[in-house]
């Protein structure tokens, strides 16, 4: 049994219809990624898994449980940890009550062990260590993005959806970055990722789906993705990477 | 073939019809003829009251709606410039023995300048200052009406005000009166009606959906508002004028603190981004406790309960709801069709001096130094990158250099001018165009509308009028290839396209100087290509140069000319792409993978 399954998932954002039919599933402990334009859905996607929007056709099963009905504070409580892209942080808080607050849904967690998990991230990034006492709105873009994928990390959470964590990191930080997501998923979180940096998703992920304007175009395994041409041509330039966004 | 743009020149009726859903145009109508109403029907004179009211009071609230739904200003001392109009006309004719059409124009400008003062010396605040502020002058308003009873009568109030003549008729007839003031209040939408699509429209209803961006993009944003502020004070001053004349007595009940709330819920319920639905709430505050009258000791339960609902479920007002409505069904405008000249910059290459100059630029915030020294110079008509980790002082030095923070030290010298203490839009009137990391657009505004406030800037070499601006701000929309989207309202357009936006809003104003921050995040490889390519034309066949941010090292080694390092706030590195990219301080604190910097 998969651990999140899409069956036909439909949504209208405003007046136009985002999704229109997306079945996919992702497998406990794997990483998937969703590649696409700009508009194709992909964020979508993930705004419906995690309850944001609404859905108007379709199911969303998580370990077999039906969750399209759920709220979205219900949603997170049953460990899918939503990282959104564009840096929701909390502007007034510190870097390190912004990550305990991403620990709040869950229940019988001691402060000690909490402060504990915070270290662990730290050691993930050291720029938020030197940051832990700077309140939100004083850190640069790129380290509130950071921030937003540590206090996602903080959920625990089975499943992780990760939309676009690289936008606005420098080449150094994104292969950090991406590192953690491999430690991640050997911590046992399996993950769902949106990235427009598809050679970094791709090296990464175990598969992938290709999102145009709300249907799925094709899907297979990354090293599949890699050498199919039309995916070459519309997500890698259909070219050797160039520095800074290479792949290991 | 028409060689314009369609719709250069709107005519009144096709704006009427993209503004005024088509099923309301029959009650539109209904309600233009309806102070005839009295001629044709015996109506009582406590029912010509009511509608006296509503029509001086609707003047009043249409002054809300343009500080409060057009400029996006909140203010809460509307009845105090409606008193203000109103004992200009009650002093003004009673104690010193004024005409009425001396002591309303009077009225007019003493409420206005009133606004012009407090909108200058509190404009600067904002947000819940600005109504703090507004309350208290209300509050003064109150206290000198009510106890400075040598000049104002105190709470007695001024009794006896007589009617205006008009053309030699003096207007005593109640029905003649709620005709004049029918004219005014209808003079008054009509303005208001035609406002948004003016450039002042335009840069009110930028401040209201982003002020920093508005600023930036070349709107003084300061002034506007003052001027939005002075025109709601000097309409609520007419309004108080007409009213006054129509009661005969006065007295400061009248414009108190609960006749301000009054009004902000007028406006606020009816819609207050159109002058329609400020009308339309006015009338129905004045009429909804008539109707509610016969439940008697629950009346006011009721009443409360009624505006609560209708907020709760209208959050954008009646007005707001029927629109929604119709556009939900309605077809969505067409793109503008016709020719679009090609987008020229018009950049005079020949002075050889650098463009842009920073020398010894520091920014610090309190104990954190984000730019601690920084020398830099950007040669005319190049690609200049600056890159470096994130919390470098990157996105600071962007925001040093456009004005929106003054540098802890240092100068930066713009086309050999000393601009460091510059605002923002005297930047943009200097041609610095600009984007942002985390896009600012006017979300609730059309993309032609964005690109157009763009156009806006001071100093841009284009023709007069808003036919010029229109056509300059197509070809900017149809540069980046998005002139099919014109229409759009821009929180709708996918994240790529909003970047796009914002690239075509800055070239609009002719810049010289293009100041991009981070242009490629968020796009995919395709996009990023494109983009590569747009910003090499940009400086290939108009010379314009660019100053950016870019992470993505495949966009700035193919654009740049010249890439500047910074770490720290300070510059590590300077050079050639070959050559920074192979720089070790580089590879070590930004770029990493020493194998593949040099590729």
């Amino acid at each position: 049994m998969p651990l999140l399954e899409l069956r036909g998932i439909e949504s209208t954002y405003g007046a136009v219809q985002a999704l229109k039919g997306v079945s996919l599933h992702v497998d406990e402990g794997e990483i998937v990624t969703l590649l696409g334009a700009n508009g194709a859905g992909k964020s979508t996607t993930l705004r419906t898994i995690s309850g944001l929007v609404h859905l108007a056709r379709g199911e969303i099963l998580f370990a077999g449980q039906p969750i399209h009905r759920r709220k979205a504070e219900a949603i997170v409580r049953l460990g899918i940890a939503h990282v959104p892209e564009g840096r929701r942080i909390f502007p007034g808080l510190t870097v390190t009550e912004n990550m305990m607050l991403g620990a709040s849904g869950r229940a019988g967690l001691s402060r000690a062990r909490m402060m504990q998990e915070v270290e662990q991230l730290f050691a993930i990034f050291p720029d938020l260590k030197r940051l832990s006492g700077a309140l939100g709105w004083s850190l640069s873009g790129g380290q509130q993005q950071m921030l937003a994928v540590a206090r996602g990390l903080m959920a625990a959470p089975r499943l992780l959806l990760l939309d676009e964590p690289s936008l606005g990191l420098a080449p150094i930080v994104v292969q950090q970055l991406f590192a953690v997501i491999r430690q991640i998923r050997e911590r046992g979180t399996t993950i769902l990722l949106v990235e427009q940096n598809a050679h970094m998703a791709l090296s990464v992920a175990g598969r992938g789906y290709v999102l145009e304007t709300g249907a799925l175009t094709v899907e297979g395994r990354a090293s599949e993705l890699l050498d199919n041409e039309e995916v070459r041509a519309a997500y890698l330039g259909g070219r050797r990477p160039a520095a800074g966004e290479a792949t290991r | 073939m028409n060689a314009r743009p369609a719709g250069a020149n709107l005519s009144i009726l096709a704006r009427l019809r993209s503004r005024v859903p088509l099923p309301l145009m029959p009650l539109l109508a209904l309600v233009l003829v309806l102070p005839l109403a009295p001629y044709l029907f015996a109506l009582s004179g406590y029912a010509l009251n009511i509608l006296m009211q509503a029509a001086t009071f609707a003047v009043a609230v249409l002054g809300l709606a343009v500080v409060l739904g057009y400029t996006g200003q909140f203010s809460l001392a509307q009845a105090a410039f409606f008193g203000i109009g109103a004992y200009a006309v009650g002093l003004g004719t009673v104690v010193y023995g004024l005409g009425f059409w001396v002591a309303m124009p009077l009225g007019v400008a003493i409420a206005g300048a009133f606004g012009f003062v407090l909108g200058l010396t509190t404009l600067r605040l904002g947000g819940h200052y600005l109504a703090m502020i507004t309350i208290s002058f209300q509050e003064i308003f109150d206290l000198v009406m009510s106890n400075w009873i040598a000049f104002t009568r105190g709470p007695d109030g001024i009794a006896g005000i007589q009617r205006p003549s008009l053309l030699g008729r003096p207007l005593t007839d109640d029905r003649a009166y709620l005709l004049l003031c029918a004219a005014v209040l209808y003079l008054v939408v009509g303005a208001l009606w035609w406002l948004p699509d003016t450039r002042l429209g335009r840069a009110m209803k930028a401040v209201r959906e982003n002020e920093l961006a508005a600023e930036v993009t070349g709107v003084p944003t300061l002034r506007v508002k003052v001027i939005a502020f002075t025109i709601s004070a000097a309409l609520a001053g007419l309004g108080g004028a007409f009213f006054a004349a129509g009661f005969a007595y006065i007295s400061p009940d009248n414009f108190n603190f609960g006749r301000s709330v009054e009004f902000l819920t007028m406006v606020l319920l009816g819609g207050s981004q159109s002058p329609f639905g400020a009308g339309v709430g006015t009338v129905l505050l004045i009429l909804l406790p008539e109707w509610l009258r016969f439940l008697k000791q629950i009346y006011l339960a009721a009443y409360g309960m009624a505006v609560v609902l209708i907020m709760v479920f209208m959050p954008e007002g009646i007005w707001g709801l029927l629109r929604a409505a119709w556009q939900s069904v309605a077809r969505p405008p067409p793109p503008p069709a016709g020719d679009v000249p090609a987008l020229a910059l018009d950049i005079p290459l020949s002075d050889p001096a650098p463009i842009l100059r920073l020398v010894g630029l520091k920014k610090h915030f309190g104990g954190l130094r984000a730019v601690d020294g920084v020398d830099l110079e950007v040669a005319r008509g190049t690609v200049h990158a600056l890159i470096g980790p994130n919390g470098s002082g990157k996105t600071t030095i962007l925001n040093v250099l456009n004005g929106i923070y003054r540098p802890t030290e240092g100068r930066i010298l713009l086309e050999r001018e000393d601009v460091t203490r510059a605002r923002p839009h005297q930047r943009a009137a200097r041609g610095v165009g600009r984007t942002f990391q985390n896009i600012r657009l006017f979300p609730g505004l059309s993309t032609l509308e964005n690109v157009m406030i763009g156009g806006q800037r001071l100093n841009n070499p284009i023709a007069r009028g808003d036919a010029a601006l229109r056509e300059r701000a197509l070809s900017a929309l149809e540069f980046v290839g998005l002139s099919d989207r014109a229409q759009v309202v821009v929180k709708n357009l996918p994240y790529g396209h909003r970047r796009l936006v914002e690239i075509a809003r800055a070239l609009a104003g002719h810049p010289r100087l293009l100041l991009l921050d981070e242009p490629a995040a968020g796009l995919n490889q395709s996009e990023k290509q494109a983009l590569t390519e747009l910003l090499r034309r940009l400086r290939a066949a108009h010379g314009l140069t660019i100053f950016l941010i870019e992470h993505d090292m495949s966009v700035v080694e193919n654009v740049s000319d010249r890439i500047t390092v910074l770490n720290f706030g300070k510059k590590i590195a300077e050079g050639t792409p070959a050559q920074v990219l192979r720089h070790p301080d580089v590879v070590a604190a930004y770029l990493g993978e020493p194998g593949h910097a040099a590729a």
